[in-house]
């Protein structure tokens, strides 16, 4: 077996409150090899994003704390590195697309001269070498006319064309590991199937090896082949997309299935939501995180925490999975 | 960008009409320097208090110099103090309240703070007074003075937006391509105060002038020259006797000129504002 392209072992975050120190991200562990896509799924609030910027180095929050065992890419751990020394591999060896294209463009500067500072930094090499880059990247992600892109600032674009700039950004240096935010969520679905298509061709041509955060489960069917449920800081089910869908083994991830609203189903047949609510991380229960909302939970859920069956690709963190 | 906030001042009448009065006052302080205009403001011309008159258009004043090529080199005088205290105080507040937003709630910005409510909490023309008393009448004190006083509110504003700038997503984004937080803050965050710079250096540029009048008037200003300020102190003496000369010069000079950096100042914070074209 090849090593993993990302490979995480039990990563916790912590982050510190006036109420005490709570772990927001518990004990996760997963790897995704080159050329694949792994979605990331759950609930707002439940770690997602905290995952996905741990994953980096980057706390969103002052106060917040990393534990870890390690964090591999391409089997060199990159958890322990100073903070010189992780400048160096972000942009370069992972790469991250982020929620709101048109937010996360400097407004004050061109397509084309934020695209160059990454790969100045990281490539290096000479004016013409850079902009040639910078070209290339950005016909790469489908624009037909890469100069007027690179010309234009970013406010001239549209939220669609920004989100395309910026995966030709966080792609211009080739990154082993790209880590995508909701990259699809402020987009609408026309758009959302070009970005789609971006990443699918990231996979297939150039051997990245992504990290998909999403809530719409329906956006990592179509460019994932492994999904992870999370709810509440844990992964509650590890699996392949098909597998999923066909048939999802944690009653937690089959209730996220049947929230996806079928343009088939009868009108007034209603969605059937997940009941309760997700639990402040003030108040989680001890056992299973789950298990208040859970419709099969048992004395045991309530008492003690089911887990995954550690160091295997695939596992469902339950008692009584379906 | 540039291009469409020209655009934008252009369209503005007030704000031409603002920049082409800067642009002749700028014209008459570079013509001085050059030797061109004004070098006559020591020399005796005439009589003691000649009045309004084709060879001494604003008259004479008490010794018989010149009124008008006094006036000319005063705009000299205040463009000097204006583009020395406007360029060092802007420069020292932006630097003190980059850091002090960027590494806010950190030790750093508690001493930039407290440093600007000590120097904000001294009365500013016992402070002038004291500066001008301690450098033994160098020509620099007042300078110094408005300086040292001038960039806290720089600062505030500077500090400010960059603590709502680097909430943004696209730090965040500079930050995930391993550039170092000094470099974000320097090459991101900043250049996206710029429009706020450019206000507030107007803003300083006319408070730098006025306050300049002030003190030479107080003799705590302009030691080898002649400046707006001085004349008005003179003509303190001369109204009561019934010569206006010093300060009908003086007075217009100060007020056309404040009137057109103040347009000037309005015209482009409307036209530099970003936030009406960044979502």
């Amino acid at each position: 077996m090849s090593t993993a392209a990302l490979s995480v072992k039990d990563l916790s975050v912590w982050i510190e409150t006036t109420a005490g120190r709570r772990r927001v991200v518990d004990n996760i562990s997963f790897s995704i090899k080159a050329g694949e896509a792994t979605g990331l799924v759950g609930e707002s609030g439940c770690g997602k994003t905290m995952t996905a910027f741990a994953i980096l180095g980057m706390l969103p929050a002052a106060g917040a704390t990393i534990e870890t065992t390690s964090i591999e890419i391409n089997g060199r751990d990159i958890s322990r590195l100073s903070t010189a020394q992780m400048r160096s591999v972000l942009g370069r060896d992972v790469a991250m697309v982020f929620q709101q294209p048109g937010t996360a463009l400097d407004p004050v500067f061109t397509i084309g001269q934020q695209i160059i500072e990454v790969h100045r930094r990281h490539a290096g090499g000479g004016k013409n070498n850079n902009r040639q880059a910078m070209l290339d990247s950005l016909t790469q992600v489908g624009f037909d006319q890469p100069g007027k892109i690179a010309a234009a600032y970013p406010h001239e674009l549209s939220g669609g064309m920004r989100q395309l700039a910026m995966i030709a950004m966080a792609t211009v240096c080739n990154p082993a590991v790209l880590i995508a935010d909701e990259p699809t969520t402020a987009l609408d679905s026309r758009t959302r199937a070009l970005i789609l298509q971006q990443i699918k061709r990231l996979q297939a041509d150039n051997g990245t090896a992504i990290l998909l955060v999403s809530h719409d489960l329906s956006v990592i069917r179509q460019s994932c082949q492994n999904v992870m449920v999370m709810y509440c800081g844990r992964l509650l089910e590890k699996t392949d997309c098909q597998s999923l869908f066909a048939h999802a083994r944690h009653p937690y991830s089959a209730g996220l299935i049947s929230c996806i609203p079928q343009i088939s189903a009868k009108m007034g047949s209603g969605i059937k939501a997940i009941p309760g609510q997700v639990p402040a991380p003030s108040a989680l229960p001890p056992g299973c995180h789950f298990a208040p909302r859970c419709g099969r939970a048992v004395p045991q859920c309530e008492s003690s925490v089911p887990a995954l069956e550690p160091g295997t690709e695939q596992g469902v963190a339950c008692f009584r999975p379906l | 960008m540039m291009g469409s906030t020209w655009h934008r001042l252009k369209a503005d009448r007030f704000g031409v009409t603002g920049l082409v009065i800067v642009a002749c006052f700028a014209i008459v302080a570079l013509s001085v320097w050059a030797g061109l205009l004004g070098q006559g403001w020591t020399e005796v011309s005439g009589e003691r208090w000649e009045s309004f008159s084709a060879s001494h258009w604003f008259g004479t004043n008490l010794l018989g110099q010149d009124i008008l090529q006094r006036t000319l080199f005063g705009a000299a005088t205040a463009f000097e103090v204006g583009l020395i205290v406007t360029l060092f105080s802007i420069v020292l507040g932006t630097v003190l309240g980059a850091l002090a937003g960027w590494y806010s709630n950190t030790w750093l910005d508690e001493v930039i703070l407290w440093l600007k409510g000590v120097l904000d909490s001294i009365p500013f023309y016992l402070f002038a007074a004291a500066i001008a008393f301690a450098l033994q009448g160098n020509r620099w004190a007042m300078h110094l003075a408005m300086i040292i006083t001038f960039w806290t509110t720089t600062a505030r504003i500077v500090r400010g937006e960059v603590i709502r700038i680097k909430q943004r997503e696209f730090v965040e984004a500079a930050r995930a391509i391993g550039l170092p937080g000094i470099t974000v803050l320097f090459r991101h965050v900043l250049p996206n105060t710029v429009h706020i710079l450019l206000v507030q250096s107007t803003i300083v540029f006319v408070a730098a002038i006025k306050t300049e009048v002030i003190l030479s008037f107080l003799g705590l200003g302009i030691q080898d020259g002649v400046s707006w300020g001085l004349m008005l102190a003179e003509s303190s003496q001369e109204v009561l006797a019934g010569h206006f000369g010093n300060f009908i010069a003086a007075s217009l000079a100060l007020f056309i000129m404040l009137m057109g950096f103040n347009l000037l100042a309005d015209a482009m914070q409307d036209a530099l504002d970003t936030r009406r074209i960044i979502t």
